[in-house]
């Protein structure tokens, strides 16, 4: 009889599954079927077919997929290449504290694929992928002007200090900050518009916001000073970088897929402004889905036309770390990051590292997330297009995530911060 | 004052037509967008940015867009990069005698991503998209067992005849025939499965029923006697090579992005039956989009197990032209077609010639035709992918359309009754 083994059964969503389907007949085809259904109802799924071995087993650690979402040996394939029913949607976990994504794994007959009809179905399995360990804490934080949601990790700590930001979507994304949590960091995630009494559009980037958040955030009696990190995506690696920049508090920044210039928007930081009017909408692409690509529309760094809105980068005192997809199509991340790192060598400084990932897309987020190629984005009128290629994507996605860590274990623990 | 200046108005739908806008400011962005509603009521998109020039003028055989649905130089850019609003769905015309497709085409004098109630252009032109010439006659055809319909050219003829298959989508598709037949042809769309009284889904290839319907179009007062002449796509296309190898009648073939072996369905041919290569629906693939990737179900013709299926290419009497879209998403169609080259070469034959495009998906059509990268199909639960970059399927389009006539005129023509 069949049966699908997969261990661990509750596990966070950043670790990975050992799956089995055994009681096969010898050379069967089975498909492997995962879905989610998220909190708003939304149908995610991934199916992948698999030829049983001569013992009639399926082992993702060795198989390698024939066909489906995705081909080849990839163990947690089923996870990362699930794709939504309904177009364009983004698998994003809002309750990060009280409930898990509960997945259902199911194996099916393969008469005939793609339809899972009842009959067909041989074995299924449930497991739960939670955002925060047992004993993370989540507070609400709504002091000064400061808005967001600060997460401890269990015990007494301290802890190293987290800034987490993420992009254009605005109001509070938090899944991230909580797995930072559960790897032993005390995380914010931070808003800046688009949430409670914040305003409505992100029309000045004030860094003195942001120093705000990093002066709370260090005042907490479970962080560890006197430094913090900041992970940071998209037009929050915009901000991070403005951050790693300006506040002394930044010893480890890590910019994923960012602009780091104030292109087509105001960076200040007290009595310093930094503005360039650089844009070429008429560049804007469509892709033959009718997708957005906006990359080619943004200024190039190197352009005149942006020298004034160039951060002086080199101010930075602490380190940083680039991550770069180089199949992102809303921005050209490559060449922004190149050209920071560029800066910073003339300026005899060697403060940060850039990881370049072939086939990522724009969205890189922790292992095991779907890619979303494209999604809506409030403020476009159009889907606008991430870009990525799901298998190098995911492989990104699990490296990165491995060196985001090890960073910021590195340069917020007590030994390396003294060395500032 | 803006004024957009198109011409011709009205014309068939593989013929260019000349898009100028005046009267706008030096060096503004401009606009320009193209909107289709089809027969079902489903609207389709295009628009791109230009730059006016410094006397305010725009001409799109010179300027180059600068983004939207395509960039550069291209006079035709709006009509083969039209998208449908609801993505996966396929423009094709079904009505092709009595109405054309309209197409508004509009200059705002903003950059606008997006329709909007309250942005108005500033200035319009409704032009007319015909998939028939004018004396072209439709007729239906209910003979025998063969069913179809039938485009006649004006005027007594003889014409050569040409006869038009479409693929695994099944029903009758008439919007080729009916352009080939306007420009001299007489063009039998023949339909074989889900159409009339025909079977509902494609089991097997009855050869007999396809030279029934050869002979019928031979035997037509308007139509020459020196052999007829096949164009086909896709399934079409694996019937098409196995009719020129197994029908006198047939003087020259086209084969777009076909096979060049028997697969899933039996081909006979009055006692001979040749049995097919199975798909292998285990290596389907799933695309970003979620659309269906059928490239890899087909077995290898090479596999010493696949070689009663594959068709002896070397016995084709006439001549064949194979067209490969190197981005054909649907099956590997230039794997197949170098094949057939090679098994003809190794023949001794030299009846076969070869058009491969790069970056060149399945659905090659006539020119100006949208690409359709992934489209529903009524068998499938999820979108079935095509491929193609949009820009170079649009060159492969106009080139190889030229090209198909030029065969046809050349093989078909009265002189080379050498069969």
């Amino acid at each position: 009889m069949a049966q699908i083994i997969v261990h661990p059964k509750t596990a966070l969503v950043d670790v990975p599954l050992q799956i089995r389907v055994t009681g096969l007949l010898p050379s069967q085809l089975i498909m492997l079927q995962a879905s989610l259904t998220d909190e708003r109802g939304e149908l995610f799924q991934s199916q992948v077919f698999y030829k049983a071995d001569e013992n009639g087993e399926v082992d993702l650690e060795h198989a390698g997929a024939l066909g489906g979402d995705y081909v080849g040996i990839h163990p947690m394939g089923l996870f990362w290449s699930m794709k939504p029913k309904k177009m364009l949607s983004r698998l994003l976990k809002r309750d990060v504290i009280n409930s898990p994504f509960l997945v259902h794994l199911s194996v099916y007959d393969i008469t005939k694929p793609f339809s899972s009809s009842p009959d067909s179905l041989m074995a299924s399995e449930t497991v739960e992928r939670w955002y925060s360990t047992p004993g993370v804490q989540r507070i609400q934080l709504k002091e000064g002007r400061v808005r967001g949601a600060l997460f401890l990790p269990p015990g007494d700590g301290p802890f190293p200090g987290v800034i987490d930001l993420f992009g254009g979507i605005g109001g509070l994304v938090e899944f991230r900050a909580s797995l930072l949590a559960s790897h032993g960091f005390a995380t914010l995630a931070l808003a800046y518009f688009a949430y409670d009494d914040l305003p409505k559009n992100l029309d000045v980037i004030d860094i003195e916001y942001f120093e705000e958040a990093a002066d709370i955030l260090l005042r907490h009696p479970k962080v560890l000073g006197p430094s913090i990190g900041i992970v940071s995506v998209s037009r929050g690696a915009q901000i991070g970088m403005a951050m790693a920049t300006f506040l002394k508090q930044v010893a480890a920044t890590v910019c994923i897929n960012g602009v780091f210039l104030a292109e087509q928007i105001v960076i200040k930081y007290r009595n310093e402004k930094f503005f360039s009017f650089s844009q070429h909408l008429e560049r804007l692409r469509i892709n033959e889905l009718g997708l957005l690509a906006f990359y080619s529309a943004l200024g190039n760094p190197q352009e005149e036309a942006n020298k004034h809105g160039l951060l002086p980068v080199e101010r930075a005192e602490g380190h940083i770390l680039f991550i770069v997809g180089e199949k992102d199509y809303s921005v050209n991340s490559k060449i922004h990051a190149e050209q920071v790192m560029e800066q910073l060598r003339r300026h005899g400084k060697n403060n940060a590292t850039l990881l370049s990932y072939p086939g990522a897309g724009h969205l890189i987020e922790p292992p095991y997330s779907p890619l979303c190629v494209a999604s809506m984005n409030p403020f476009i009128p159009r889907p606008v297009l991430w870009g990525g290629e799901t298998i190098p994507h995911a492989e990104a996605q699990e490296h990165s995530w491995k060196e985001i860590l090890k960073f910021l274990r590195h340069h917020l623990t007590p030994t390396s911060i003294s060395k500032l | 004052m803006v004024q957009l200046i198109v011409t011709p108005e009205t014309a068939l739908a593989d013929e260019p037509i000349c898009i100028r806008a005046t009267g706008l400011n030096p060096f503004q962005v401009v606009t320009f967008t193209a909107s289709l509603t089809d027969e079902k009521g489903k609207l389709f998109q295009s628009r791109a940015f230009y730059k006016a020039n410094e006397a305010g003028n725009v001409d799109l055989d010179q300027a180059a867009a600068l983004g939207g649905d395509y960039v550069g130089v291209h006079p035709m850019g709006l009509f083969w990069s039209l998208k449908p609003v609801n993505p996966f769905r396929r423009l094709l015309k079904q009505d092709v005698m009595n109405s054309p497709f309209y197409i508004q085409l509009d200059i705002f004098d903003s950059l606008l991503l997006e329709d909007s109630p309250k942005i108005h252009p500033k200035a319009s032109q409704m032009i007319e998209r015909w998939f028939s010439g004018p004396g072209l006659q439709r007729i239906p055809v209910r003979n025998g067992r063969v069913r179809g319909a039938f485009f006649l050219p004006p005027g007594e003829g003889p014409f050569p005849g040409v006869i038009d298959l479409f693929g695994g989508i099944g029903g009758l598709i008439e919007f080729r025939a009916s352009l080939l037949a306007s420009h001299g042809f007489g063009v039998l769309a023949l339909a074989y499965f889900a159409y009339e009284d025909l079977p509902r889904s494609l089991l097997e290839v009855d050869l007999e029923y396809f030279e029934e319907a050869a002979n019928m179009l031979l035997h037509h007062p308007q139509i020459q006697r020196s052999g007829i002449g096949v164009i086909s796509v896709c399934k079409g296309a694996e019937i098409g090579l196995a009719m020129a190898i197994h029908l006198e009648q047939v003087a020259a073939t086209i084969c777009i992005n076909g096979t060049n072996a028997v697969h899933e369905t039996p081909c006979k041919y009055r006692d001979l039956v040749i049995s097919p290569i199975p798909h292998q629906k285990e290596y389907t693939q799933i695309h970003v989009s979620g659309a269906l990737n059928f490239r890899r179900i087909k077995g290898d013709p090479r596999d010493e197990v696949n070689q009663q299926s594959v068709l002896p290419v070397e016995k084709a009497r006439g001549h064949i032209l194979f067209i490969v879209g190197e981005k054909d998403e649907c099956l590997n169609s230039k794997a197949y077609a170098e094949q057939a080259m090679e098994q003809l070469k190794s023949h001794g034959r030299s009846n076969g010639t070869l058009l491969s495009y790069p970056g060149a998906g399945h659905l090659i059509e006539p020119p100006y035709s949208p690409l359709c990268f992934a489209s529903w199909n009524p068998f499938l639960s999820r979108p079935f992918l095509w491929g193609g970059d949009i820009r170079s399927h649009a060159a492969a389009q106009e080139h190889s359309w030229r090209e198909i006539q030029k065969f046809l005129r050349c093989h078909l023509a009265p002189s080379r009754s050498k069969l």
